[in-house]
């Protein structure tokens, strides 16, 4: 298949991606699931009641937009306005609200706390600021992958292979709006969030399960890689080779845990427009199946 | 065994003659007097029969076997786990090398101190439908006589016999379904088992009951929201008193010699909206002083009026006698969750001092009437408005300590900003109710989020030390005559330090955090053990011993 043929399939099969009739069958397609499953309707009986959309917003305020956002666009996960869009259902969202995201901070919610009307609540929320359509990258996505090949994977996975210091990016395509994803890889909200900040002089931690460490055990050994977790006394890093380690801090003769994420910003100098849309082209289409996230 | 029929016949007919009134004065040791619990902690280590250690609640131990210098050989004797999910909020007691232990999901246990096995464990049927909103959680045991006593979270009042763990009576405190609960350590004064009922996010009528020991019946309720006609309804707006929460759900303070109880009254719902229920929303936010014989209300003094950032006054009152301008006051002390540290005069209600302990954004001082002098601009709204403290407070129901040798005052403190939503909200029995949200700011150099360990002077409010955490930490505190104050941090560690310094002397990762619990301390066997719940975990610590 030439380029431009592919670029036109990628563009029909996102269309139909925007297609409600088509939704269904397209993600059956994606996840091999029957046909009838996903016929369900929507079972959230708070979908048009606004009192119920209200609580719905102050719970996911209180518990969710930490992570996601105070207008559910993200922040340190993803955002949460096209996941209708994106081909999400209710139940697969209350699914992963219930059960968490493995291998995420996406942790299940406290059923003990949190009554299931809580959830259909905040889901009911979440579809009344949801937005129907996501803009569509027109790049190629074979060269896409190749980008993402030479710059991407020495840090990233795709279904089990690539580098593992950055997230696992398997199903990003599902998990993050293109507009998001331009984003991240531009380093524009970090950028604007820097600029805002810029008054106060402190630099600050995108993401602090990903912050550059560098470290010198009192043995002589050093390690350089990112931080996986901390406390007062100890520290866990992952090397650029992927192997982890933990550290008690007293056996450590220099530690240095930058402020930054390992995650660079490519600005257009280093990735073009033209590129980044044929990168973002291949991304949409990585949606690999995870149980917890239907 | 005819001889040993004969001695169980002739225990069944002592025991038939020498009940009921040798139960509250019998030399039997496991029997608690209420002078026990009124002496508090013992020089000699010998129990813990009360939430706070004592009815001061100075969590402070005259203990000296550990120290500063060997605190770092303390090494676990056991560990006794839940076997239930949720995690612990206990104070445990501890009385003739048992321990008397209340779990989440309403259960709790007795334990041999010396091995941490049970001698009994007690389960209670969950309703189907709880409205506990922060955690089906649990936070102690009261004693007394022969008897443990125990809310649950469907809002019972529950005696068991201590020995066997077996229900002597069963009182029902409110009706669940209404959005009440309960999750206090009750308190046993006189021959009264003192409660209160939690549900504050839920549109409820809070009140304190005093339960009578022996019997069960209801001896007193005090109402923590006026009624018609009485003083303070007139502070709620319409019939907003109806629905406007002021739960009680953290365990007060006692003077024997005033005869008042002192406790501190959760906040006014809906939680952030203030056109629901304009005016000063009497008595949430408060400390009330009631006559411990008939509930009658002393004084009250209120830290929030009209609060509108769920800042609950359920903090633990401290009760001392300390020389303020060369006088001796008998002082109640309070760290607020609303960000300010008092000291108040507890026979008169007369407020002494009051700083700010955390970074405060809503006011700049209590002023010389008593009441928080306001900044513009810190009423919730739709669209958002930025406060410090967070919801969660400058502090909140973790127990704080005392030592009375130094005058030193410890609190863990959280430093932390807070989004804060409002709308109007229609009230529906057993919903939640809260008027709005909030979202927690934590990545924002200029609104540090953190917390401390941190020791005050209350005499005056000044910080004399502090040790930060990465994180707010929610540990409750032990102090004990030697110097050594442990708590716990964010992250699982339990941690030991120098309660004139603040320096750190040990530390243990324990795997979960001690939210709202705190150790005790006790002698067993000649050996000082600190006993400390931790998620699903309860282990006792003593000092190396080969």
């Amino acid at each position: 298949m030439d380029p431009p043929s592919l670029k036109k399939t990628i563009f029909f099969f996102v269309r139909q991606l925007t297609s409600r009739t088509s939704l269904a069958v397209l993600l059956c397609a994606l996840v091999g699931g029957p046909l009838g499953a996903q016929d369900v309707p929507p079972t959230s009986e708070f979908a048009d009641d606004p009192e119920a959309i209200r609580i719905g917003m102050g719970v996911y305020r209180l518990r969710c937009a930490d992570c996601h956002g105070t207008d559910a666009r993200g922040v340190r996960a993803p955002g949460l306005t096209q996941l209708w869009a994106s081909g999400r259902t209710d139940e697969g969202i209350f699914r992963t609200i219930t059960q968490g995201v493995p291998g995420t901070i996406m942790r299940p919610i406290d059923r003990i706390r949190t009554r299931d009307s809580e959830i259909w609540q905040v889901i009911a929320y979440l579809r009344s600021i949801s937005t129907p359509t996501t803009t569509h990258p027109m790049g190629d996505a074979g060269r896409g992958e190749q980008i993402f090949q030479a710059s991407c994977s020495v840090c990233h996975q795709v279904n089990s292979a690539g580098g593992r210091l950055g997230p696992d990016l398997s199903r990003i395509g599902a998990a993050r709006s293109v507009d998001a994803l331009v984003d991240r890889i531009r380093g524009e909200r970090e950028m604007r969030i820097m600029a805002t900040r810029a008054t106060v002089g402190g630099a600050m931690v995108i993401d602090k399960n990903f912050a550059q460490t560098s470290l010198t055990a009192v043995s002589g050994e050093s390690m350089q890689g990112v931080k996986n977790n901390e406390d007062l006394f100890s520290i866990q890093v992952m090397d650029m080779a992927g192997r982890i380690q933990g550290f008690d801090k007293e056996a450590l003769q220099m530690l240095e845990v930058s402020t930054e994420s390992l995650m660079p910003a490519f600005g257009p100098e280093t990735l073009s427009d033209a590129a980044l849309e044929d990168l973002v082209s291949y991304l949409v289409t990585l949606r690999g199946h995870d149980a917890a996230v239907q | 065994m005819r001889l040993l029929k004969r001695s169980i016949y002739l225990s069944f007919l002592l025991a038939v003659i020498a009940v009921p009134s040798v139960a509250q004065h019998s030399p039997d040791g496991r029997l608690v007097t209420p002078d026990e619990i009124r002496e508090g902690l013992t020089p000699d280590g010998s129990r813990w029969v009360t939430f706070g250690g004592d009815y001061n609640n100075h969590r402070h131990s005259p203990l000296t076997q550990i120290t500063p210098e060997n605190v770092h050989e303390l090494v676990p004797q056991w560990t006794f786990q839940t076997n239930v999910l949720e995690k612990f909020e206990t104070t445990t007691l501890y009385r003739d090398n048992v321990l008397y232990v209340t779990g989440p999901l309403n259960t709790a246990w007795a334990l041999d101190a010396r091995s941490g096995r049970p001698f009994w464990e007690y389960r209670r049927e969950l309703p189907e439908f709880l409205t506990a909103c922060c955690g089906l959680v649990n936070r102690g045991f009261a004693m007394m006589g022969d008897k443990l006593y125990m809310v649950t979270l469907d809002a019972h009042l529950l005696a068991f016999d201590s020995a066997t763990g077996r229900i002597v009576w069963d009182a029902t405190m409110a009706d669940y379904t209404q959005g009440y609960a309960a999750t206090i350590a009750p308190l046993a004064v006189n021959d009264k088992i003192i409660v209160g009922v939690a549900g504050g996010e839920y549109g409820i009528r809070g009140y304190i009951d005093a339960y009578d020991a022996e019997t069960g019946e209801l001896a007193w309720r005090f109402y923590t929201i006026p009624g018609p006609g009485e003083p303070g309804n007139e502070t709620w707006a319409g019939e907003s008193w109806r629905t406007g929460g002021a739960s009680v759900w953290v365990t007060g303070a006692y003077d024997p010699e005033l005869n008042l109880l002192y406790y501190g009254i959760g906040n006014p719902g809906p939680d952030y909206h203030s056109e629901s229920r304009l005016g000063d929303n009497l008595y949430s936010d408060s400390v009330v002083a009631l006559d411990a014989d008939t509930g009658e209300l002393r004084w009250h003094y209120q830290f929030t009026p009209h609060d509108l950032h769920d800042w609950d006054a359920t903090e633990v009152p401290i009760l001392a006698d300390i020389e303020i301008d060369a006088e001796l006051r008998q002082v109640l002390m309070f760290a607020n969750r609303n960000g300010f540290y008092y000291t108040l005069d507890r026979a008169t209600g007369e407020l002494l001092v009051a700083e700010p302990f955390v970074r405060t954004t809503w006011a700049t001082e209590i002023g010389l009437d008593g009441r928080p002098v306001l900044l513009p601009g810190h009423v919730p709204n739709e669209e958002g408005e930025i406060t410090c403290p967070d919801l969660r407070g400058g502090t909140n129901f973790w127990p704080p300590s005392f030592d009375p040798q130094t005058g030193m005052f410890f609190v863990n403190a959280r430093e932390g900003c807070m989004t804060y939503f409002s709308w109007v909200q229609e009230y529906i029995p057993g919903q939640r109710f809260t008027g709005g949200s909030g979202q927690y700011i934590t990545d924002d150099p200029d609104m540090p989020h953190y917390g401390a360990l941190r020791a005050l002077d209350p005499t005056n409010g000044e910080r004399l030390w502090e040790f930060r955490y990465p994180t707010p930490s929610g540990a409750g505190l032990l102090t004990t005559a030697t110097g050594v104050i442990f708590s716990g941090d964010n992250d699982g560690n339990l941690l030991a330090l120098n309660s004139n310094t603040g320096e750190l002397l040990w530390n243990y990762q324990m795997g979960a955090t001690m939210w709202g619990t705190s150790p005790i301390t006790y002698m067993l066997d000649d050996r000082q053990y600190v006993l400390v719940p931790a998620g699903t975990t309860l282990t006792a610590w003593a000092l190396w011993e080969e």
